[in-house]
């Protein structure tokens, strides 16, 4: 049998800072596991030789959420996930792929409580309150799978079209749809998990001990502990960025 | 109608020169509690009566031993808060830090540098100053290689 391909995928478009989040997060990743095989999905216009950090680079368009795109088109059998404004911090970041187990896709919880710390969890959808429970911070993936790959391109082409207003399905509420939920690509990934039928096939789990593959920061402000007790492995600094302004 | 006192009372001073307490009435079947904050001495020098009925009532001991347990109790949650502060501060601190490294990153000599060792201890870095010594060595060899104006 042939051996499966494993590596990273880290996507930076739109906003050059990402670029340099996208290096920095690359760079700490060898940091911890030189031999990660990574790729960069990225714009042309922002290459300025560091790309090289990177095992292979992929170009992408100018879209805010390409990181949905560069999913859809990894180049791995088995995938890693990682938003670019994260940095890796612990050598277990090796380990990562023992965490695929027999899932297809694994993701981040959102949990009850770890709440207040994201911009939004529950939303109405049918006259119920519904929540969002998968964090597409980071998603470790079995890309060979083609049902997994048919689900990222379909949450990559479903997002753009919900983005732009071509896709709203009935049953959300139309002031909170267009607030909160309508520019959120947790609302595709909701709408892809519950409501499409071929989907449910797909064996979704979370990362033992998961807040260690995720810890956004603002989990820090209350220090909150992973289950083993051990650090984090990736920080998301998601919520402290300044995005819009350029680093230097 | 007799009044009682609830066995929660405390003083509000070392010298015990306030107590504050519940009261408690029954009347029929309604019970009237009352949080009453009380001097041990009235405005014109006399004894407050109140405050002596209290005392009689629940004894100076039981007062004591349920002032101290208080006084543990709030200490604990001034620890806990100031432990919760500092964790908070902590964790911003450490948002500043990496936007700080994310920006040394960007100078030219040290962008370009291909010295993974300093690059990664610069990550690594727990503060600003060693942020810097790290970011002074880097340009200081691309200096020594020639590799800056």
């Amino acid at each position: 049998m042939e051996k499966q391909t494993k590596g990273f995928v880290v996507v930076a478009s739109r906003n050059s800072n990402f670029y340099s989040y996208a290096i920095n997060l690359i760079q700490s990743i060898k940091d911890y596991y030189p031999e990660a095989l990574i790729t960069l999905c990225t714009e042309e216009r922002f290459l300025d030789g560091r790309e090289e950090e990177a095992d292979n680079v992929i170009f992408c368009d100018s879209h805010y959420r390409a990181k949905l795109w560069g999913m859809a088109n990894s180049p791995y059998d088995i995938t890693m996930y990682v938003d670019a404004d994260m940095e890796c911090e612990h050598e277990d970041i090796m380990t990562v792929w023992d965490e695929m187990k027999d899932y297809d896709m694994v993701f981040h919880e959102l949990t009850k409580d770890r709440e207040e710390y994201y911009a939004i969890r529950e939303f109405k959808y049918n006259g119920r309150v519904e929540k969002y429970s998968l964090c597409g911070g980071v998603c470790l993936y079995r890309s060979s799978n083609p049902l997994v790959m048919e689900f990222m391109d379909e949450w990559d082409d479903l997002y753009r079209r919900q983005f732009s207003g071509a896709f709203k399905p009935e049953g959300f509420d139309s002031q909170q749809w267009k607030q909160d939920l309508k520019h959120f690509d947790q609302t595709t990934l909701w709408w892809l998990v519950n409501k499409v039928e071929k989907y449910k096939d797909l064996k979704i789990g979370f990362f033992e001990d998961d807040i260690r593959w995720n810890y956004f920061t603002q989990y820090g402000y209350n220090k909150l502990p992973s289950k083993s007790g051990k650090p984090p492995i990736l920080r998301h600094y998601s919520g402290c960025l300044q995005k819009d302004v350029p680093l230097v | 109608m007799a009044r009682t006192w609830l066995d929660n009372a405390f003083w509000e001073t070392p010298k015990k020169q306030i107590l504050n307490a519940i009261s408690e009435e029954i009347d029929g079947n309604k019970t009237k509690r009352q949080v009453l904050k009380m001097q041990k001495i009235n405005e014109d020098g006399t004894e407050n009566e109140m405050f002596a009925e209290a005392v009689a009532f629940l004894g100076e001991d039981r007062i004591n031993e349920s002032s101290k347990k208080r006084l543990e109790k709030k200490q604990s949650e001034a620890d806990v808060e100031k432990q919760k502060k500092l964790e908070h501060e902590r964790a911003k601190k450490l948002e500043k830090l990496f936007e700080y490294k994310l920006e040394t990153f960007e100078i030219a000599e040290i962008k370009e540098s291909k010295n993974r060792l300093l690059k990664s201890k610069l990550r690594r870095s727990k503060s600003i100053p060693e942020v810097n010594l790290y970011a002074i060595l880097l340009v200081q060899e691309a200096i020594e290689d020639g590799k800056t104006d």
